[in-house]
């Protein structure tokens, strides 16, 4: 995958969607799969039962038309979806993972980490307008489909995710392929390539790439400068709520510990967890060392550790996805409170997560040249 | 006849002045009880060494942020309790410790259990909007009059075993006519009645009035059976449990916060469960499309086979559950009726074998054909 | 002569579809799939003596060894009820015969566990047998083994086998 993220090569092709976006997209990967450009697709589907979405890996081609590339919710995070297939090995069909940017980008960072072999994985992704939050879609889904399908004609991010109405990287490219439907003429979309693979695709479905995007990248300039406002104004107001160590502690007073958040986010891949190993589990005179010195400790201790050890760990490669708040079962806003602090500290190393495979993880790479302000140097 | 303590102030004032007076004279090195930790009334499980500390404590607080069971689980995980430590915890909490000292996850050594008729805890979303703090005048009377409160955590709406089976003093909380002024604590063992030496109240000798506990024991199986035949409706059939398990993410919280549940390493997380790509290929031609992580049904049927023998029907599962899926009611079914096979209460006494390992030469006969 | 030859074709042809009774064959009958999990000493040797013996039984059985019948987890037959297998069968030493002394008394128990648990969450507990076969029952072997089949028969495929979102 190339590095820029807005792709000003204009390497793009403009495709009708007169039956619908939704329709079209459906259409494109039967094609592809008619060609045999690819031997399965990745793609969320209804559930059966009607009150949620999960990723289906189809290989039937009839099972596509009941395909929904855009999803109200995020039940499971993309980029564990794309591990689960491809985690032990590339496998021998070529699979297209049709996903949101956020999902995108977090598959690249598990690739980095070992977690997903992407050679025989095209990863195409489209314009997000947002995901609901699971519990409000969860009170009634099938008037939430309606709400969510009404809010993306307008993209208006109103009814959205906290973190997902903040998030300024809502239509960046990281796949190999990117479904533009921002800035696309009436009943058309584009259709950009990222990548050698996403060219090789185009080509085997002889779509020649010579159209400008520039409409599409003057409105998601436009929407993001707006989102990129929000989210700054957001973040600060999230950090005088939470600064200090009496607004962390009530912030994470109500946490139980049950590490769902550490389960459903794509970066923690652990099997098994620092925070649930030995090294947290201590005999019961340590635990009354500690209560005597303060008199009463929280049973079990420990939460702030959790969640800032969490953080430590993962923060460099947090796409904001907001899969973590979903799963909350308190509604503590961790997502935002991850978002910020992944902010900070990627742009500590100049470093966006998942913009770039080929770009490593600021922890495994050095220059020797530099952070020279955080040293003690006795100048 | 058992001994038995009257003491002239509410259930709450009288327990705190009870671990008060444990610690102040030394005949606890630590009391573990629910407490308010932070500014906006949240409450956890805390271990308390100093009287004081237990000014805030709330130890018959209607809500259950983990179960005690695995927490004293942890505690005495690395080897029993260093010294004498009195614990205030519901009776299913204290069924899954035991059925967790039963798995060698725990020990009862130098524990003291204080516990109660349980009137039921509240939904942990309750507490995310200090709902629970609003509704506890309204908790409170239902207690009083025996009655079950409607916003209740399912699995105690249609909780049984509200009475505790080994605790060392149990706080007599339902149907107590007069809550606010004086309650009553049985004790039940000699350890119960050692540590009660010296208490401010009136001993004397009382059986539990069994013909209350009964009336409201019937309102309880009232409940169950409404839960449990609502569920039966759904579950009929592949498509009912594909249509209740279906929202599902795999998140297993409701493995992580069951008491039961202690393994380090999850048979459903292990690579045992993984899928390797020709087990996709494989899939994939057989039935055309695949979920994607796989296994969703596996993991819940799975978890059930593991530990539906001990389940105690706390009902953390549910609380904990993202996308709001019955589990608790789904496994307090299916483990009651696995439980009755053989005639066993997990929790109920700490030498009872759980009844996997154990047998008997002539049985079930009718299971083989 | 030409008329003659192409007689003779289609007499061989017609021939290739008559099975071995004599009968002309209808279109394939659905024969299930049973996993059979038989444990060495006992069972196992059961359905070897049925074999040795030339007894007639249907090929539904996919038999799996395994030393004893409590080798057998409750997650292999959960396993193989949800992979879309027709039935599953369980089969060791009579009570008080296991080699291992006491195995099969905790086969016993798990699988009346196991089975209430499908019967319970609504699932075709039908599906899933536990017979005590010895090493000299190869009739009964073969009965089972009919037995069953016919009742997987009647019961139909599995369900599980077509399904997207397990």
């Amino acid at each position: 995958m190339s590095k820029s993220k807005d792709n000003s090569d204009g390497k793009a092709a403009v495709i009708s969607a007169k039956a619908g976006v939704k329709e079209s997209i459906i259409d494109f990967l039967k094609k592809a799969m008619d060609k045999g450009v690819f031997d399965a697709v990745l793609i969320p589907m209804r559930v059966p039962a009607g009150d949620s979405f999960a990723y289906v890996l189809i290989k039937d081609k009839t099972l596509l038309k009941d395909g929904v590339p855009l999803s109200p919710i995020m039940s499971v995070q993309g980029a564990k979806a794309v591990s689960s297939v491809t985690r032990l090995g590339k496998g021998k069909m070529k699979i297209a993972a049709v996903m949101r940017p956020c999902e995108i980008r977090a598959t690249i960072e598990l690739s980095k980490l070992g977690q997903t072999d992407l050679e025989n994985t095209t990863l195409i992704s489209m314009d997000c307008p947002g995901v609901l939050p699971m519990s409000d879609f969860l009170i009634d889904p099938e008037k939430n489909i309606k709400i969510f399908n009404e809010a993306v004609q307008k993209w208006d991010d109103a009814i959205m995710r906290p973190v997902c109405q903040i998030c300024d990287k809502s239509s960046m490219i990281a796949g190999d392929i990117h479904i533009g439907t921002l800035g696309a003429k009436k009943d058309t979309f584009f259709i950009i390539s990222n990548s050698q693979k996403g060219n090789d695709v185009m080509d085997k479905l002889d779509i020649v790439l010579k159209d400008s995007i520039d409409s599409w990248q003057a409105k998601v300039k436009n929407i993001t400068e707006e989102k990129h406002k929000k989210r700054e104004k957001n973040l600060k107001d999230l950090k005088s709520k939470i600064g200090g160590l009496d607004n962390l502690l009530d912030t994470f007073s109500q946490c139980i510990n049950c590490h769902n958040c550490m389960k459903a986010c794509p970066i923690c891949y652990c099997r098994l967890c620092y925070f649930d190993s030995d090294k947290v589990k201590h005999p019961s005179e340590d635990y009354l060392q500690r209560a005597e010195i303060k008199g009463s400790i929280r049973f079990l201790p420990d939460t702030t550790l959790f969640q800032m050890g969490r953080m430590m760990h993962m923060s460099l490669s947090c796409v904001s996805c907001g899969a973590c708040e979903d799963a909350c079962p308190m509604s503590i806003p961790v997502a935002q409170i991850f978002s910020m602090i992944a902010d900070e500290i990627q742009g500590l190393f100049d470093y966006v997560s998942g913009r770039d495979l080929d770009e490593p993880v600021p922890l495994v790479a050095y220059k020797e040249e530099e952070l020279h302000e955080v040293e003690d140097a006795n100048d | 006849m058992t001994k038995a303590l009257k003491i002239n102030k509410s259930a709450e004032q009288g327990v705190i002045e009870f671990l008060k007076a444990l610690l102040e004279n030394g005949k606890v090195k630590g009391v573990f009880a629910l407490k308010k930790i932070s500014n906006d009334g949240a409450v956890a499980y805390s271990l308390i060494t100093k009287p004081n500390e237990l000014d805030n404590a709330v130890p018959f607080y209607p809500l259950m942020p983990v179960n005690a069971g695995k927490l004293l689980s942890r505690f005495t995980l690395k080897g029993s309790s260093i010294g004498p430590v009195a614990a205030v915890v519901k009776p299913c909490e204290l069924r899954a410790f035991i059925e967790l000292v039963k798995r060698e996850q725990g020990s009862l050594e130098n524990l003291f259990f204080i516990s109660s008729t349980c009137g039921g805890v509240y939904p942990l979303k309750m507490s995310v909007n200090g709902t629970v703090e609003k509704n506890l005048t309204k908790y409170w009377d239902a207690v009083k009059k025996g009655e079950i409160s409607a916003d209740l955590r399912s699995a105690c709406k249609g909780c049984t075993e509200f009475m505790p089976y080994t605790a060392d003093v149990t706080f007599d909380l339902i149907g107590n006519n007069d809550p606010d002024k004086q309650c009553v604590v049985f004790l039940n063992t000699k350890k119960g009645e050692e540590f009660a030496k010296g208490m401010k109240g009136e001993f004397l000798k009382k059986e539990l009035d069994r013909k209350k506990l009964d009336k409201f024991k019937s309102k309880r199986e009232v409940e169950k059976k409404k839960l449990f035949d609502e569920i039966d409706a759904k579950m009929n059939g592949m498509d009912g449990l594909i249509d209740i398990f279906g929202r599902c993410i795999g998140c297993h919280g409701c493995m992580r916060v069951c008491p039961i549940c202690y393994c380090k390493l999850c048979e459903f997380e292990s690579p045992d469960s993984e899928y390797k790509p020709s087990n996709y290929e494989s899939d994939l031609k057989k039935r055309g499309g695949v979920r994607v992580p796989p296994g969703t049904i596996y993991y819940q049927l799975g978890r059930l086979t593991h530990i539906g023998i001990s389940c105690v029907g706390c009902g953390a599962c549910d609380d904990v559950c993202p996308v709001d899926i019955p589990v608790s009611i789904i496994f307090k079914k299916v483990g009651e009726s696995v439980q009755k096979m053989f005639d066993y209460i997990p929790g109920r006494d700490v030498d009872e074998d759980i009844p996997l390992i154990t047998f008997e030469k002539e049985e079930f006969a009718e299971i083989e054909e | 002569m030409r008329i003659f030859l192409l007689l003779r074709l289609k007499k061989k042809n017609l021939l290739k579809l008559k099975n071995r009774d004599g009968n002309i064959k209808k279109e394939e009958e659905y024969m299930p799939k049973i996993l059979a999990f038989l444990c060495n000493w006992c069972s196992y040797a059961g359905a070897d003596l049925a074999g040795t013996s030339r007894l007639k039984y249907p090929p539904s059985i996919l038999p799996i060894r395994v030393m004893c019948s409590s080798r057998v987890d409750p997650l292999f037959v959960l396993r193989a009820y949800l992979g879309g297998a027709d039935g599953v069968l369980v089969a060791g030493c009579h009570p008080g015969d296991c080699h291992y002394e006491k195995g099969n008394y905790y086969t016993r128990r798990r699988f009346a566990m196991f089975k209430k648990i499908i019967e319970d969450v609504g699932l075709e507990s039908d599906r899933l047998r536990l017979s005590w076969i010895s090493a000299s029952e190869g009739h009964r072997y073969a009965k089972v083994a009919t037995e069953f089949t016919e009742k997987i028969k009647k019961l139909g495929k599995s369900s599980a086998k077509s399904e997207i979102f397990l």
